[in-house]
């Protein structure tokens, strides 16, 4: 997909070293239109939306915000662990806020499916379907995704 | 013929695009022009800059630093001030970080507001206390597998007046993949009175640009620029009984306050609550406990969430706020001073106050 004037703007901020040290892309040579139009093909195959997925990521880490930075079992099944940084993130995508610094790991207790997270993944999925690129350290996998916090 | 035509057409577009972005240029030297203009500091200092800079930088580089932990990126918020004149309009990017008040205060973003003419500012007058320091490392400590205590001489100036639990702003340059130089706020851990050097203590953040490079990258007798100090975060003068609360890298700021105490003595009673996950998150605790031979009424309680196994630990297991009460005599007569993640500052603060604690006696560092 040709990249318009914003979003060229936008795939240099995603570059390593301007926001984060090793950028949104890792090894994948897509530009983050084709990476969010592929992964769409599979969240489209999902009996959940965008908003769904980023609703149920936002519940587990509120839940386990208080925590004071260790893990907590959300509903039995899920084991959270809260990592928080000082800090602030901004998004690479334009006006859209700022973002704490945090990891949040999900464990599924009866598929054992993990993933991680970070607070800007949240603003990433909801908003524009955008999981990171391949080999890029916080990419999310769709599938996994779904399956670790909806299973 | 045809190619010849082809030829004269291509040499036509070139000379006007030429042309065009001469215009541009021109253009743009003449309107973005903004010649001198005058920086008006609460009434009392006027300083002449070039004009088209961020307000930021362009007291920066008058030598007056306004706190940022994020470099001017828009990120952090730590750049408020009160731009009375001359700031143009709010920019979305700001907004985010103002409520109705602040916004009607004039308050707006240092970095994010461009000297394009006049402008009058009102900021703290703590801020002309804030200097550039060229340092030197001089010591680089493993105090766990994800934290490093960095101790730095000062070079020039080569003298710093900060209060104990004060930070600093420590500038990464370009390095590796990465292609910006970067700000980043860290407390100072050294006492106030070794004025020639300070140490930091730092836990790297995944994919954080300036802890990668302090982790990976820093060395021994390398010169770093520093600007500092910063911040609120002090002990207040009153004989009120002090709870110290820290996780990870948290432990700089209260590390400099009881050094600090030890050399000005303190007969008031102090808990020291410390926050880790497992023994390999422990450090400097033998040293943290021997201010107990310092101060007459001083307990350090460090608190394993998730001790392994292996760990052996003997001692105090799960949260630390259950231990709170152990330690508390009067609520409304103590002091709080907290340092760590803002998921602990979040718990712990919502824990004390429901102790009785009051919410105007909870200290914590501004940049979390």
């Amino acid at each position: 997909m040709k990249l318009s004037p914003t979003d060229k703007i936008i795939q240099d901020k995603m570059k390593p070293g301007i926001l984060t040290a090793n950028g949104f892309l890792g090894n994948d040579k897509r530009n983050f239109r084709d990476i969010i139009a592929d992964d769409m093909k599979i969240v489209n195959s999902f009996d959940k939306s965008l908003e769904d997925i980023a609703n149920r990521m936002q519940y587990l880490m509120e839940k386990s915000f208080l925590s004071y930075d260790s893990s907590i079992v959300v509903d039995k099944n899920y084991e959270v662990e809260y990592n928080s940084y000082r800090g602030v993130l901004l998004s690479p995508f334009p006006n859209a806020g700022r973002f704490g610094k945090a990891t949040i790991k999900v464990t599924n207790l009866k598929n054992h499916m993990c993933v991680v997270w970070t607070p800007l993944h949240v603003h990433f999925i909801r908003d524009f379907g955008f999981f990171e690129g391949k080999g890029s350290k916080f990419r999310i996998e769709p599938e996994i995704l779904y399956k670790a916090i909806f299973d | 013929m045809n190619y010849q035509k082809i030829i004269t057409e291509i040499l036509i577009l070139a000379g006007i695009s030429g042309v065009l972005a001469t215009l541009i240029v021109v253009a743009k030297a003449i309107l973005q022009n903004y010649g001198e203009c005058v920086i008006d500091i609460n009434g009392k200092r006027k300083v002449t800059v070039k004009g088209g800079g961020s307000l930021l930088t362009s007291l920066a580089e008058e030598n007056i630093f306004v706190p940022s932990a994020c470099g001017g990126k828009g990120s952090c918020g730590a750049c408020k001030c009160v731009v009375t004149d001359g700031g143009g309009p709010v920019l979305p990017t700001e907004k985010p970080f103002f409520d109705a008040k602040e916004l009607a205060a004039n308050y707006r973003l240092a970095c994010q507001v461009k000297v394009k003419n006049d402008i009058k500012i009102e900021i703290p007058e703590e801020i002309f206390n804030i200097r550039k320091f060229n340092g030197k490392v001089a010591k680089i400590e493993d105090f766990t597998y994800d934290i490093k205590g960095v101790t730095f001489d000062l070079i020039s100036p080569k003298e710093i007046d900060f209060k104990a639990g004060q930070y600093v702003q420590l500038r990464s340059p370009k390095y590796g993949k990465v292609r910006e130089s970067v700000t980043r706020a860290y407390s100072i851990s050294s006492k106030p009175s070794l004025q020639n050097q300070i140490q930091l203590i730092i836990r790297r953040v995944p994919e954080g640009i300036c802890t990668t490079w302090v982790h990976d990258f820093l060395k021994e007798g390398q010169e770093v620029e520093i600007t500092g100090p910063y911040g609120d975060f002090f002990i207040r003068d009153t004989q009120a009984d002090i709870i110290f609360v820290a996780g990870g890298s948290g432990k700089a700021p209260i590390k400099s306050m009881l050094e600090d105490l030890a050399e000005k003595g303190c007969n008031r009673k102090m808990s020291y609550f410390f926050g880790a996950k497992t023994t390999k998150d422990l450090y400097l605790t033998k040293y943290i406990e021997s201010f107990c031979d310092v101060f007459p009424d001083f307990t350090y309680y460090p608190i394993l969430s998730h001790p392994e196994p292996d760990d052996n630990w003997q001692g105090r297991t799960g949260w630390i706020m259950p231990y709170f009460p152990d330690a508390l005599r009067d609520p409304k007569n103590t002091e709080a001073y907290l340092c760590g993640s803002p998921g602990m500052i979040a718990a712990v603060t919502k824990n004390l106050m429901e102790l009785g604690i009051p919410e105007d006696k909870i200290y914590y560092d501004s940049f979390v």
